[in-house]
């Protein structure tokens, strides 16, 4: 049996981690201004990383906007998949196509459409100056916020489905029969459908922080030149500064950043399902 | 020759075989690559060119299009690799500087392309053909503000506000800077304490041309440092602005063509930059977007030469950017713009 794993196997292995392989090497080496790059073997970049106030501010911003986005996906999300969960058969198909509908236009036209929405002689500036609430434009592009909400509307389908499939599996009798016994709505859902939806809350919080942490479009987009997140940064050093190595090393913190950060998210959801 | 069911099925086999394999049966047609912007460029390109040039020579041209930063990163990605995927590779002369570097280009000269004796002489570099240049000038709004003098009319605190900058652009603007700042193009340091001036008084950043075009336009800034030639492109899209030669001296910028050393098709690519250099392919890039011919045999309309040209005055003061200096600090003047200056 094992070795169907393999043709699977050698294709990860050449696809993703051979380059990995080459990035983590390439880390490694030093920055020259005239040759690019020179063969070495020091943990420099890392250490400049790390140390750099600026990358632990950018680092920063892009954890709390990813944490706020997982968040704002969860309370959105939860009512929006038990509501689809619940559907009957006939109206759910048309409901699933309509929750993954923003993910058929690509990052950078919705951004587009944001941007069209929140500039500032967008339609909403241009309404409420139209009507008289406000007399100059309010700076709503170029703002954490538009960056949350731009992302948020990309991620949301991830963790509306996800959560969908969990609550599905969540017999409705038993939210019956904890009805039945006298717990009011809040209550079979704190402790009924909450706790037995938990292992899709931590998949899809999982998803969706992978995600965020990740961004590069919206925030690029949406968030302006002052605005910086992790992934912009690190395109910064490779394709504007052409600094490989200093380039590669921010991208293996933010591999790394996001998966610890990912893994003891998961830790604690599962010891509190476990309970 | 009888012609049975077995021959006419093994003619069929190999013709079908050679038509999927285009480098055995298309050897001749390979297209020249040329990796380029898009938009008004790659589109003059296409119908300068591409077309009335080079298809009646029988070369076919593909182009990759792309930013300019992308493009860097793909040469040099490509750099250890036989065969590249570009023949030809566009690039703005500090960028081309830093990658010729890097020994990535052909020797370019009068020998492989002959039009390279009419460029002007001081645009000629060995690594590269010079395709079109301009020179970095000050747009202000005439209706808003009196015309400024030179770049240090921009620190003017009255234009609180008023002051808008591309991203994209900080070598150009840090080069700005540096000479309002007492420093040259060897010198960028003083460039620092005088845009950290200019924060304070609340410049606007704006991600890209286009962002800041709209940003004129609607008159929130109203003036900044740009390419004539774009100036010239605004003021035809009917964006409120008008041009002034920085008393500073005006800082060139060379749009160029370099041919990989790994290209898959030299010859075609140098037909490509002989065409590139032809008067007529020049003066369409004149007419429709404002660059100044590279080459000393063509002649534009007097009316558009004096629009999108320097007096002989201002040309004898323009500046060339300190290429060596700046590829050597690149990295510190970006850290300083996006930290700093931004941060």
């Amino acid at each position: 049996m094992a070795a169907l794993v393999l043709p699977a196997g050698l294709l990860v292995l050449l696809l993703l981690v051979a380059p990995m392989a080459m990035l983590f090497r390439i880390s490694l080496n030093e920055y020259s201004p005239t040759q690019l790059m020179l063969e070495a073997l020091q943990p420099g970049n890392y250490l400049r990383a790390i140390a750099d106030p600026y990358y632990q501010a950018v680092m920063g911003t892009t954890m709390t906007v990813a944490f706020s986005c997982t968040l704002l996906c969860l309370i959105i999300g939860f009512p929006a998949a038990y509501w689809l969960a619940r559907m009957d058969s006939k109206r759910k198909s048309l409901a699933v196509i309509l929750t993954v509908f923003p993910l058929l236009v690509g990052n950078v036209v919705r951004s587009a459409g944001w941007m069209a929405l929140l500039g500032r002689d967008g339609a909403i500036n241009a309404t409420l100056r139209g009507l008289g609430i406000i007399s100059e434009p309010l700076q709503l592009l170029y703002t954490q916020g538009a960056v949350i909400i731009g992302i948020v509307a990309v991620v949301a389908p991830y963790m509306i489905l996800t959560l969908s499939a969990v609550i599905e599996g969540i017999p409705r009798n038993i939210e019956e029969a904890a009805g039945n016994l006298g717990a009011p709505p809040l209550t079979v859902f704190r402790r009924v459908v909450l706790p037995l939806a938990l292992p899709g809350v931590v998949a899809g919080s999982v998803l969706v922080f992978i995600l965020c942490m990740n961004a590069y479009a919206t925030p690029v987009l949406l968030g302006g030149p002052q605005f910086k997140m992790m992934a912009p940064a690190v395109y910064d050093q490779f394709v504007k500064g052409t600094n490989w190595p200093f380039g590669a090393a921010l991208a293996f913190i933010l591999l790394l950043v996001t998966l610890g950060l990912t893994v003891l998210g998961s830790a604690l959801l599962g010891r509190r399902y476990k309970r | 020759m009888q012609t049975t069911r077995r021959t006419a099925l093994t003619a069929g086999l190999a013709s079908a075989l050679t038509a999927g394999l285009p480098g055995f049966s298309r050897a001749q047609a390979a297209p020249v690559i040329v990796g380029t912007w898009g938009g008004d460029y790659g589109e003059l390109l296409a119908s300068n060119i591409d077309v009335p040039l080079l298809r009646p020579q029988g070369v076919e041209v593909q182009q990759d299009v792309g930013p300019q930063d992308p493009r860097k990163a793909k040469l040099i990605a490509e750099r250890q690799s036989r065969r590249g995927t570009m023949d030809i590779c566009c690039l703005s002369d500090v960028d081309m500087y830093t990658m010729a570097q890097q020994n990535l280009f052909e020797e370019i000269s009068t020998a492989n392309v002959p039009n390279m004796v009419h460029t002007i002489p001081s645009l000629r570099r060995p690594y590269s053909a010079p395709h079109i240049y301009s020179a970095k000038v000050i747009l202000y709004n005439p209706a808003k503000m009196t015309a400024p003098k030179g770049y240090a009319d921009l620190w003017d605190p009255r234009l609180r506000g008023r002051v808008g900058l591309v991203d994209i652009l900080y070598l150009a603007n840090t080069e700005a800077a540096a000479l309002v700042g007492g420093g040259n193009e060897s010198n960028l340091v003083p460039a620092r304490a005088k845009l950290m001036e200019l924060r304070r008084n609340d410049v606007k950043l704006y991600p890209s041309n286009e962002a800041l075009a709209a940003a004129l336009k609607s008159e929130e800034v109203w003036c900044t440092i740009m390419w004539l030639a774009r100036g010239f492109m605004w003021k035809k899209a009917g964006i409120p602005v008008q041009h002034v030669v920085p008393e500073e001296g005006a800082t060139s910028i060379i749009f160029e063509m370099s041919v990989p050393k790994n290209s898959r098709n030299k010859e075609g690519a140098m037909k490509y930059l002989n065409a590139a250099l032809d008067p007529r392919a020049q003066a369409g890039f004149a007419d429709r977007m404002g660059y100044a011919p590279t080459v000393t045999n063509a002649t534009l309309p007097p009316e558009l030469s004096a629009q999108i040209s320097l007096t002989p005055e201002q040309q004898a003061r323009l500046r060339t950017p300190n290429y060596a200096y700046t590829a050597q600090h690149s990295a510190e003047i970006l850290d300083f713009w996006n930290k700093e200056f931004k941060g």
